[in-house]
């Protein structure tokens, strides 16, 4: 019976082993493969500084208080972004609450590797924020900002 | 092999060995599982998960533990040496926490998180079952009070030293050191591993008779016993991350330090109150414990509802210390009691689990349902009349199951 246990353990990490292993594998492969484009590829190079990846990517605001990480963003019907959802607060996961952002009151900073991104609202006001529940009713903080002094949505509008 | 049967003064060392070996094993242990909670769901943020694949994965874990409780429990009662299915089980602990700290890719992380649900469930039953070996029967409550007391150390120190790891380091920081606390885990196994080599430590007794597995699982008791407790984790398991997000949103800047509070303060009283409890237990008999773990839930609740101030919060959280000692000494040892001789104790066990399983499920959905719908304080309030639903059934249907039952009332 013992052994019984131990093959099967024993299977449960070779499962796990071969899965990373396949993984890793094609990591490298889709990596490595540049080579045989059959059409003809437009790529355009973002100097470094100039793009950043922002799911996951936490917010300050700005006393540099860390206010936690974008979850999700929300776009309109012409796919320009609209708000992002915050995850902010708790311990180790536990008591965090989501709120939705107006856009428009997120400063993006690629080329800044410490805070990258930050929020024009103090810790009282995403505080007061409902919380969000889904995109079907969303209420985002706003208020709409000053026009003056904004560098990268206005686009958007 | 039975050629050198240890004598008096080898195996009382080796039992002594054996008790330090469960105490350690428990504080580990409880320490690793600290980060694979809600955490998972804040470190899989900050790899770019969505909302949706970090979900998915949540509830690959949580169907994959409900479902394999049960099972589980059948097999540790199949498995003589326990301790080799707790090796395993830490070991695949081990596995689960690189894996999510070195490569956090969707497929693997799915099945990690399935490998993590089977594995909790078989290490929870190889634990009673080994301290059932070390300690025998008569001393059970004892020694699961000071279960407890080790977990509840384990768990407090493993979330504030997880905390320190996110804030300070990274949020991989905080699996590999996971990884590294299942090391100890592992070492805490050897003397536990010598015991079930030992010839004379036969942990079970061969069983009075064989009872069928419908049999001992459709035992009265026990139905209400695992119907109860699933009551009180639906009453319960919502309250802290209500409270905290309560917190959250009215404490300021202090609210996460608040928040640590509420999960280790609990802790420290279960650290205080679980030996005393233990020994309460077994001389005087399980009613008075067990109700007084349940009703505290009703009363956490229905403060819950009526308190706004942030400290008043956090001190009636810690209220659940005596809650959490009370359950972590009553679930395996009512168990014990009703089924512990059948030779399906660890199913039983796995039973329970379940129930258990089910109501903390459930917990959440509903009392996020009713936070939306007529806010946090009507919230609380459904999860209090639950929990002192389940009180009343405890009080009115579940009997004394100690040997205290056979010499008349207990109390």
């Amino acid at each position: 019976m013992t052994r019984r246990v131990g093959a099967t353990a024993a299977a449960l990490a070779l499962l796990a082993l071969t899965a990373a292993a396949s993984a890793a594998a094609q990591a490298t492969a889709t990596g490595g493969s540049e080579a045989p484009p059959a059409p003809p590829l437009y790529l355009e190079s973002i100097p470094p500084g100039d793009a950043l990846s922002i799911l996951g990517t936490k917010v300050y605001d700005a006393a540099g208080a860390d206010m936690g990480p974008i979850v999700d963003v929300l776009v309109d019907r012409t796919g320009a972004p609209r708000g992002a959802v915050i995850d902010v607060g708790g311990f180790l996961g536990v008591g965090s609450r989501k709120v939705a952002v107006d856009w428009r009151l997120i400063y993006f900073r690629p080329w800044d590797d410490k805070m990258p991104i930050l929020l024009d609202l103090t810790r009282a006001e995403v505080q007061a924020a409902p919380e969000y529940k889904g995109a079907k009713t969303v209420k985002l903080v706003g208020p709409p900002p000053p026009v003056e002094g904004k560098s990268v949505p206005d686009d958007a509008k | 092999m039975i050629a050198d049967v240890p004598t008096g003064a080898v195996a009382a060392r080796r039992t002594h060995s054996a008790e330090r070996g469960l105490d350690l094993l428990n504080l580990f242990v409880a320490g690793v599982q600290g980060g694979f909670g809600p955490f998972v769901a804040v470190y899989l943020t900050t790899q770019g998960w969505t909302q949706t694949a970090i979900g998915f994965a949540l509830s690959i874990g949580t169907v994959t533990a409900m479902a394999s409780q049960v099972p589980a429990g059948a097999l540790v009662d199949a498995v003589r040496r326990k301790s080799l299915v707790a090796a395993f089980s830490i070991l695949a602990f081990s596995v689960s926490a690189l894996v999510f700290a070195i490569h956090p890719s969707p497929l693997l992380i799915y099945l990690v998180e399935m490998l993590h649900g089977i594995s909790s469930c078989t290490l929870g039953p190889a634990i009673v079952a080994m301290s059932l070996a070390v300690a025998g029967r008569a001393a059970l409550g004892m020694r699961l009070g000071r279960n407890a007391r080790y977990a509840s150390i384990g768990n407090g120190l493993g979330a504030v030293l997880m905390g320190a790891c996110g804030y300070y380091i990274s949020s991989r920081a905080v699996f590999i050191l996971a990884a590294a606390l299942t090391l100890p885990a592992l070492f805490a196994l050897l003397p536990l591993a010598r015991l079930d080599r030992d010839p004379r430590m036969d942990p079970e007794p061969p069983p009075e008779r064989h009872a069928g597995v419908l049999e001992v699982l459709t035992e009265r008791r026990l139905l209400i016993f695992a119907a109860s407790a699933m009551l009180f984790t639906l009453g319960n398991a919502a309250l802290l991350p209500l409270a905290s997000t309560t917190l959250t949103r009215r404490a300021g800047d202090a609210a996460s330090l608040l928040i640590a509070a509420c999960i280790v303060l609990p802790q420290l009283i279960v650290a205080l109150c679980s030996p005393e409890f233990g020994r309460i237990v077994e001389a005087r008999g399980r009613r008075g414990i067990l109700l007084l773990g349940f009703a505290v839930l009703p009363i956490r609740g229905a403060l819950l509802a009526l308190v706004a101030d942030p400290t008043l919060i956090v001190m009636i959280q810690a209220l659940d210390g005596i809650a959490a000692a009370s359950f972590g000494i009553m679930v395996p040892l009512i168990t014990s009691d009703l089924a512990g001789r059948s030779g399906h104790f660890n199913l039983s066990l796995g039973f329970v689990g379940f129930a258990i399983g089910l109501g903390a499920t459930a917990s959440t959905t509903l009392a996020g349902w009713i936070a939306d719908r007529l806010g946090d304080p009507a919230a609380f309030a459904s999860l209090a009349a639950i929990g002192l639903a389940a009180t009343i059934l405890i009080a009115s249907a579940m009997p004394e199951t100690g040997p205290q039952s056979r010499r008349g009332p207990a109390l």
